[in-house]
C-alpha cells in the first residue's frame, strides 16, 4: 500500500518536499533518541558530548573541504578558539556564556578568512601543509601565552550556562548540544542543495566555469572557510562548557585527521555522512573496549578500506540501496 | 653560538635532507608528496628499537629488517592504494592527498598497537667512537649519519645519471606525458621511486632514532620537516633537498637559541608562508624562466 502512495506523488514536486520533510523529521527523531539514550548515565553523556563535538567539527570541515575541495587543516585551532572564548568569558567577565559562543565563532571566522587569504594561491598538498603548520604554531601559542591561555594548565572552573535565570544542568546541556548538531546538520545539508552549494561544488570541479558564470571563486572559498571555522568553534565552545575546563591538550592536531576521515566513512554525499562518521569514530576509539587500544587502528584500516572499495561511504550505499528498493517497489506497484 | 650546536645542525640537517630526498624521488616519479614517508621512517626506527629491546636482536639484523619494512610499506602504499585511487579518480590531487593522510594515520596506529605507545630509545651504530676536533667533539652516531647521508645522496645522484631506471625517472619527472608517449615504463619507474624513497627514509629513521628516541607519533613531525626541507631546497637538483634540510635545521637551531623556544613554530610557519609567496619552487630551480 505504501508503495502505491509513493508512486502516486512521485512525479510532482510535492514528493521531493515530503522526502525532505521525512529526512528532517527522521533525523530529529534519531537525535531525540540519542538524547534519551544518553539520559543520566555519565559515561554515555561523555560519549554523546564527544560525538556532538566531533560532528560539529566535521560539519565545519564539510563546507570548505568536501564541497569546495579546499583541505584546510587548521581546524584544531578554530575548535580551541571556541573553547578558550568560553573559558575567558566565564572567568574574566560577567557576560552570559552565549556571548562567548558568538565571540569565538566570529574570532575563528576572521582568523580563517585571514589565513585563507594568505594561502589563497595554494591548493592541495601545499595548502594542507601550511594550514597544518598554522595548527602547530597555534598549539605552541596556547602553551606560550600564559597570561591569556593559562599555559599548560589551561583554564579551569568554568561556570555552567545559565538560561532564563536558572543554571542548565549537564544532562539538559548535552541534550541542547545534540539539538544544535541537528540544526547545524540540517542547515549545512540545505546549503549543499542550494544554488550557493551548487556553485561551491562546481568551484571544486570546474572553477573556470563558475568564474565565467560571474561568481568569484576566491570569495566563495573564503566565505565557506569562515563559516566552517565558526561552526567548528561552536563545537569547541559547547564541549568546554560541558566539561568546565579547557587546556592545550583538549583539542590536538590528530583531531583534525579524524575529522577529515569522518565524512569519508559516513558518506560525502550528504552532510549527515559527517555526523554518522563522527558517531562511528567515537564508537571505535572510545566505546569499544573489547579492542583495547586498537580502536584507532581499526578506524585507520576502515578508512583505507572505504577509500579503496566504497568511495561513497556508508550513507552513499544506503541511499543507493534505498533507491533500488524504491525502484523495485514502484515497478511491482505499476504492474499490479 | 657554541660550536657544539653546529654539530647538532649538521646532524638534524642530514636527517631532514634524507627525508626530503625521499619526497624528491616520489615527486619526480609520481608528482605528489608522500606525507606517509615520515611514518615509514618512524616505523623503521621503532621496529629496530623494539626488536633490540624486547627480542634481543643484534643491531645489524634489526636495522636491515627495519629498513626493508619501510621499503615494503612504501611499495604496498603505491600498489594497493595510490595506484587504484589514481586510476579511479583520474589522477586528481585531493584523493591522493587523502589516501596518503589515511596511510599516515594507519601506519602510526599500527606502530602504536604493535610496539606500544611509549618513547623507545634508539641505539648508536658506533657507540664507542668519538671524533675530537679540538673545538668540538663529534659522536659516532653523527659520523655515521653524515657518512650515510653523503653515500645516499651520491648514490641517488649517480643512479639518476647513469642507470636506466634513474634516467627514465628524470625523464618522467620533467615530462610525464612525453615519457609515456615515448613508451617508457612510467608505472614501473614510479614503483622503483617509491621503493627507493622507502629505503632512504628507512635508513634515516634508523640513524636518527638514536639521537632522540622514537615513538609512534614521531613520524608526523618528521613528515612535516622533510616536506619543508624540500620546499626550501626545491627540486632543481638531487642535492637541493640536502641544502634545504641543512637550512631548515640551521633555522630550527638558531631561532630558539636567540628568540626563545616558543618562537620556533611561529618561525617555521613564517618561513613556509614566505617561501610559498616569494619562491614557490624553492632555492634551486631547474627550469629557465622565459
Amino acid at each position: 500500500m505504501s508503495a502505491v502512495s509513493v508512486k502516486e506523488s512521485a512525479g510532482s514536486f510535492g514528493w521531493v518536499r515530503s522526502a525532505e520533510t521525512a529526512r528532517v523529521l527522521g533525523t530529529l527523531v534519531l537525535t531525540l533518541g540519542v538524547i534519551a539514550w544518553a539520559g543520566g548515565d555519565l559515561f554515555r553523556q561523555d560519549l554523546a558530548l564527544l560525538g556532538a563535538t566531533y560532528a560539529l567539527l566535521a560539519l565545519g570541515m564539510y563546507l570548505p573541504f568536501n564541497l569546495a575541495g579546499a583541505l584546510s587543516l587548521a581546524y584544531s585551532a578554530y575548535v580551541a578558539i571556541g573553547g578558550y572564548a568560553v573559558g575567558l568569558v566565564a572567568t574574566e567577565t560577567g557576560w552570559p556564556l552565549p556571548v562567548a559562543y558568538l565571540l569565538g565563532a566570529v574570532a575563528s571566522a576572521v582568523l580563517a578568512v585571514v589565513l585563507g587569504f594568505a594561502t589563497r594561491r595554494l591548493s592541495g598538498f601545499y595548502l594542507a601543509a601550511v594550514t597544518l603548520l598554522f595548527g602547530v604554531a597555534f598549539q605552541s601559542f596556547l602553551l606560550d601565552a600564559k597570561e591569556i591561555t593559562g599555559g599548560a594548565l589551561g583554564i579551569g572552573s568554568i561556570r555552567p550556562l545559565t538560561l532564563f535565570g536558572g543554571e542548565v544542568d549537564r544532562r539538559s546541556f548535552i541534550a541542547l548540544t545534540l539539538l544544535v548538531v541537528w540544526i547545524v546538520a540540517v542547515a549545512v545539508d540545505r546549503v549543499r542543495r542550494s544554488p550557493f552549494g551548487v556553485a561551491l561544488q562546481s568551484s571544486r570541479d570546474v572553477p573556470a566555469a563558475v568564474e565565467a558564470a560571474g561568481i568569484g571563486v576566491p570569495a566563495l572559498r573564503l566565505t565557506v572557510l569562515g563559516a566552517g571555522a565558526a561552526i567548528a568553534s561552536v563545537g569547541g565552545g559547547l564541549f568546554t562548557t560541558a566539561n568546565q575546563t579547557i587546556g592545550p591538550d583538549t583539542f590536538t592536531l590528530s583531531l583534525v585527521m579524524l575529522a577529515i576521515f569522518m565524512p569519508l566513512l559516513g558518506g560525502q554525499g550528504s552532510a549527515w555522512g559527517a555526523v554518522l562518521g563522527a558517531v562511528l569514530v567515537v564508537e571505535l576509539t572510545f566505546n569499544l573496549q573489547i579492542f583495547e587500544r586498537a580502536g584507532s587502528l581499526i578506524f585507520g584500516i576502515a578508512v583505507l578500506a572505504v577509500l579503496l572499495i566504497a568511495p561513497r561511504g556508508i550513507l552513499g550505499y544506503a541511499g543507493q540501496g534505498a533507491r533500488w528498493l524504491r525502484g523495485r517497489l514502484t515497478r511491482t506497484g505499476g504492474t499490479r | 653560538m657554541s660550536a657544539q650546536l653546529w654539530v647538532s645542525v649538521v646532524q638534524i640537517g642530514c636527517f631532514f635532507g634524507l627525508v626530503a630526498l625521499g619526497y624528491y624521488l616520489v615527486l619526480e616519479g609520481a608528482d605528489f608528496f608522500n606525507f606517509a614517508l615520515g611514518p615509514f621512517a618512524m616505523f623503521s626506527g621503532l621496529t629496530a628499537s623494539w626488536l633490540m629491546a624486547q627480542q634481543g636482536w643484534p643491531l645489524g639484523f634489526a636495522a636491515v629488517l627495519g629498513i626493508a619494512i619501510a621499503a615494503v610499506l612504501a611499495v604496498v602504499t603505491e600498489v594497493a592504494l595510490v595506484r587504484p585511487i589514481d586510476a579511479r579518480t583520474g589522477g586528481g590531487e585531493l584523493p591522493s592527498l587523502i589516501a596518503v593522510v589515511a596511510v599516515l594515520f594507519a601506519v602510526e596506529q599500527l606502530a602504536g598497537t604493535l610496539f606500544g605507545r611509549q618513547l623507545m630509545p634508539g641505539r648508536s651504530w658506533l657507540p664507542d667512537t668519538t671524533l675530537d676536533l679540538g673545538f668540538v667533539t663529534v659522536d659516532g652516531q653523527t659520523l655515521v649519519l653524515v657518512a650515510c647521508t653523503l653515500v645516499s645522496f651520491t648514490g641517488v645522484w649517480v643512479w639518476m645519471r647513469k642507470s636506466k631506471y634513474g634516467r627514465i625517472l628524470r625523464a618522467v619527472g620533467s615530462n610525464r606525458e612525453a615519457a609515456r608517449t615515448l613508451g617508457m615504463p612510467v608505472g614501473r619507474v614510479r614503483l622503483v621511486a617509491f621503493a627507493l624513497a622507502g629505503l632512504v627514509v628507512g635508513l634515516a629513521g634508523q640513524l636518527f632514532s638514536a639521537k632522540a628516541g622514537v615513538s609512534f607519533q614521531s613520524g608526523f613531525g618528521w613528515a612535516l620537516s622533510g616536506f619543508l626541507a624540500l620546499v626550501i631546497g626545491g627540486t632543481g637538483s638531487v642535492w637541493a633537498p640536502l641544502a634545504g634540510g641543512l637550512l631548515l635545521a640551521l633555522a630550527q637551531t638558531l631561532v630558539p637559541y636567540y628568540l626563545g623556544s616558543a618562537s620556533l613554530d611561529y618561525a617555521v610557519l613564517a618561513v613556509a608562508i614566505l617561501f610559498f609567496a616569494l619562491r614557490p619552487s624553492g632555492l634551486f630551480v631547474r627550469r629557465v624562466r622565459v
